[in-house]
């Protein structure tokens, strides 16, 4: 019988060397009272962030008027969530590459319409006052055609809108009624209630806030405090935490594809970051099974360090 | 910063951070210093010998 050749990082070869004791569990044991000790250390001396969270009350009380522009994209279905496509709609594309479209493929099952949900919906809540009564009628009375050339309207004029005396003014009388809609949007959003209507309509107890946040991701508020805080995607966010705490810098090769062509020029960057790193995903996991990158930490030699005082004994 | 009971950190970390930009690159100071302390202790690790090793003897 002929003997097979020995092939390194596949076949294990019999070992004669000597043995030493190891006590695991003493190390376990060690290595968790000072990582106990350390993280209460730090928790004293540090403490952790404590960013208070951004309501569309503190929103819209903070930059009204950027509020009541993202309300009248939501009214008039122009904003990012309302034209981004699945899982929220079908008015987008949704992100893809090629034929590959996960999103699309599940398709719509978190469904937002942004004029409804956002303005109308809550507005109707509202207890009756004639001017909103008479403004919501005449929304839900006009045709689609009427209602788009409403929003072309105020598309034309939103970066000149106004607020002052509690009212939204919008230069052009040509946007139906989209101002008096605004101007009670944004008092319900001032005074709380907004919020409140939008998490409501996941029923009595909920923690699903996608709603309010679809409906603040869709400002500029929110962003602008994300990008003083370095926490904006082009500013490696993902592995930076609010304030001068230490982040997760873990995700320094998750994050660092977002910073570089084509990543951080296509509208589905997300989708292709997230296949790059199913793809070097699977590198890993199957590196046993890959000739040469399998042999890097043989032909590396490291473990030659730990271990020095056994190879000098067998030198 | 925690506020409850009274308490509070004894150093408030709660500013904005410091950030260093190099080309492409941008890092927090927080990080790279918790990066380096991690680069070192892998170090330490590699070349720290192991304890109780005089007391040891090697057996077959």
């Amino acid at each position: 019988m002929t003997k097979k050749p020995f092939r390194p990082d596949v076949d294990a070869p019999e070992y004669h060397g000597a043995y030493v004791p190891y006590d695991i569990i003493k190390e376990g044991a060690i290595a968790f009272l000072v990582v106990l000790v350390l993280t209460a250390a730090l928790a004293i001396v540090f403490s952790s962030p404590d960013e208070k969270a951004v309501t569309i009350k503190t929103w819209s009380n903070a930059n009204t008027v950027d509020f009541a522009q993202t309300a009248g994209d939501e009214l008039t279905a122009t904003s990012d969530v309302a034209t981004y496509g699945a899982p929220y709609n079908n008015n987008g594309t949704s992100q893809h590459w090629g034929f590959l479209s996960p999103e699309k493929w599940v398709g719509v099952r978190i469904a937002v319409n942004t004029t409804n949900d956002f303005v109308i919906n809550p507005l109707s809540d509202q207890p009756a006052q004639p001017q909103l009564t008479a403004a919501l009628d005449q929304w839900k009375s006009a045709s689609s055609a009427t209602q788009g050339a409403w929003g072309a309207a105020y598309t034309k004029v939103e970066a000149n809108l106004t607020y002052s005396n509690g009212q939204v003014h919008l230069p052009t009388t040509a946007a139906g009624p989209i101002a008096v809609l605004l101007s009670y949007e944004t008092q319900m959003a001032r005074s709380g209630a907004l919020d409140q209507a939008l998490i409501a309509q996941n029923g009595f107890y909920t923690t699903n806030y996608t709603k309010p946040l679809l409906f603040i991701s869709d400002g500029t508020y929110f962003a602008g405090l994300a990008t003083k805080q370095h926490l904006a995607g082009d500013q490696w966010g993902m592995m930076n935490e609010t304030g001068q705490y230490p982040g997760q810098a873990w995700l320094w090769l998750y994050t660092f594809w977002y910073q570089v062509p084509p990543y951080n020029t296509s509208a589905s960057g997300d989708f292709l970051v997230w296949g790059t790193m199913m793809i070097l995903t699977a590198l890993m996991i199957l590196l046993p099974f890959i000739p040469g990158l399998r042999s890097i930490p043989r032909r590396l030699k490291i473990y030659r360090i730990i271990w020095r005082e056994h190879y000098a004994r067998e030198a | 910063m925690a506020q409850g009971w009274g308490l509070g950190a004894l150093i408030n970390l709660d500013h904005y951070g410091h950030y260093i930009q190099w080309h492409v690159i941008q890092i927090s100071v927080a990080n790279l210093i918790v990066i380096i302390l991690m680069v070192a202790t892998f170090v330490a690790a590699l070349f720290a010998p192991f304890p109780g090793r005089r007391n040891r003897k090697g057996t077959k």
